[in-house]
């Protein structure tokens, strides 16, 4: 469903991704980790055809992103990291709006905003402006935008960040039931970007961690546990390889509930 | 170029959503109202006096065309430069500060579309206060007996002219995520268009600029001269060409602008 093939940015002298190869089949759920300015988000725009590659390339559903850069974007529901709203918009007219920007048939608007309201639970706050929402809907809203138009890739890039527990759990749930969903005969694809690692062992079924540019880790999240280590120390252990001796113990992984000391004057 | 219409369509209920439109509408209408006003009462004030000095040809050269409406046309022209601004300096920078110019790149449109949608959207703004505009000068018809064909030729260049600042501005908005700096830009980018000619005459003058055809091209650039013409009524197809070119160069940039965040 996903193809990328030595996927690089360069900015100048600094390498945002550097040669990054991964394939993703139809139905997979894959959760994109790294730490910040590891290439996620860079990576992700790619896909979406927001940001051309400097090297290598793509395609989405089989349509290369040089090659037919418009079909690839039909394909995809792209959720950035800030949601793209319009604050004076409602709901309902923003959805509306981006049905038609993504192509979908005239005859069949009305049903598909009906349709990605229902599914992001936000169908009694349809006729609401947007920027009057929480951010728990506004990120629904988000959601919604991303799905409206059926798309058989979704790419979410941290689609908690900032939420409260509560709307975190909800907003989770609601991509799980996104990534279980039939796409046609095929289930939808999902790529989500995320810091939070519990989020990745709930939803996704496949790891891939990026770390300064490049691709570390790539694996079944099964596969990866099977050694009885847990995410986070895989993740810590991955993300600073660069740093460590190569026969070097595993540091040890911090722990999530115990931060570090502070140093004050 | 199916999706220009969306997008121009969210721009105007957009604008509508905010102040600014009703800003620029209220500001509009209420300095147009003075400046007729006073073109109306400095007029009569005219007649009286020639009546009283007896001047007989100097009143028969006295009309409505060319001592009300044309000065009208003229100083809206001049609030156009930067009321235009204030309409045009969201198109873009808005979407690049709320983050929907992600939501924009990524949707299967083309960058041409995004283009001329917003455009699009701030030329119907201006065709709006134009023809808010045009019931001043209707009102005369009622009292007097203005030309009909010099009036619209007027009203006309005052379109065109909006037009054109409205695709300067579209610009401006382009190169930056900033409102107030789309502002000032598209600004001082109508201004010094504007001015050309007399900054040629004024170096001239000075003894600047002694080439010949240096102040004629500076003058040729400015829009001032050509939209002269076009209220005098004497358009002719340079003018209008002028114009287009105007818009069609500004519009290529702005396309430009919009696509560098990709090769940035």
């Amino acid at each position: 469903m996903i193809e990328a093939n030595g996927l690089s940015k360069r900015y100048g002298e600094l390498v945002a991704v550097d040669d990054v190869s991964f394939s993703v089949q139809p139905g997979e759920v894959v959760g994109f980790l790294g730490p910040n300015g590891a290439g996620k988000t860079t990576t992700m725009r790619m896909l979406t055809g927001f940001l051309p590659p400097t090297d290598g390339s793509a395609t989405i559903a089989g349509h290369d992103i040089f090659e037919d850069p418009l079909a690839a974007r039909r394909a995809v529901g792209y959720l950035p990291e800030t949601p793209p709203l319009y604050p004076e918009m409602s709901v309902e007219g923003y959805l509306t709006y981006v049905a038609k920007i993504k192509d979908v048939p005239r005859a069949q608007r009305r049903a598909a905003v009906d349709r990605a309201l229902e599914r992001c639970g936000l169908a009694e706050v349809r006729r609401r402006v947007i920027g009057a929402l929480s951010k728990g809907f506004r990120q629904r809203v988000g959601l919604a935008q991303a799905i409206v138009h059926d798309p058989s890739v979704l790419i979410l890039d941290e689609p908690t960040v900032g939420l409260d527990p509560i709307q975190i759990r909800e907003i989770r749930a609601l991509i799980a039931g996104l990534a279980s969903e039939k796409k046609g005969d095929k289930a939808r694809t999902v790529i989500l970007s995320t810091h939070i690692l519990p989020e990745v062992e709930a939803i996704c079924r496949r790891v891939l961690i990026l770390n300064r540019g490049r691709k570390v880790i790539d694996q079944p999240l099964a596969e990866l546990k099977a050694g009885g280590a847990s995410l986070e120390e895989i993740f810590a252990r991955a993300t600073a390889r660069e740093f460590e001796e190569p026969s070097a113990a595993p540091p040890p992984a911090a722990k999530p509930g115990a931060p570090a000391p502070e140093v004050r004057s | 170029m199916k999706h220009v219409g969306a997008i121009a369509g969210r721009e105007l209920r957009s604008l509508f959503a905010s102040p600014v439109a009703y800003a620029v509408l209220v500001l509009f209408a209420v300095l147009a109202g003075f400046f007729f006003l006073s073109g109306v009462l400095q007029f009569q004030d005219y007649v009286v006096r020639m009546q009283a000095f007896q001047m007989a040809q100097q009143l028969e050269e006295l009309n409505l065309n060319d001592h009300v409406i044309a000065p009208f046309v003229h100083v809206m022209s001049v609030v156009m430069l930067f009321l235009i601004p204030g309409i045009t300096m969201g198109l873009f920078a808005s979407e690049k500060a709320n983050g929907t110019q992600e939501l924009l790149l990524t949707s299967p449109i083309t960058i041409w579309e995004l283009v001329l949608g917003k455009f699009l959207a701030a030329a119907a703004f201006v065709a709006l206060l134009v023809s808010l505009l045009a019931i001043y000068p209707a009102l005369l018809f009622w009292y007097g007996d203005p030309e009909l064909a010099k009036t619209l030729a007027g009203l006309g260049g005052l379109l065109l002219i909006g037009v054109t600042y409205a695709a300067i501005g579209s610009f401006a908005s382009a190169v930056t995520q900033s409102q107030l700096i789309a502002f000032f830009l598209a600004f001082v980018l109508l201004l010094v268009l504007w001015m050309l000619g007399f900054l040629a005459d004024l170096g001239a003058a000075g003894g600047a600029v002694s080439n010949e055809s240096v102040t004629g091209v500076l003058r040729w650039l400015s829009t001032a001269e050509h939209f002269e013409s076009l209220v005098m009524g004497l358009a002719d197809t340079k003018d209008l060409a002028y114009f287009a070119a105007l818009v069609a160069v500004s519009l290529i940039v702005t396309r430009a602008a919009v696509e560098s965040v990709r090769w940035r």
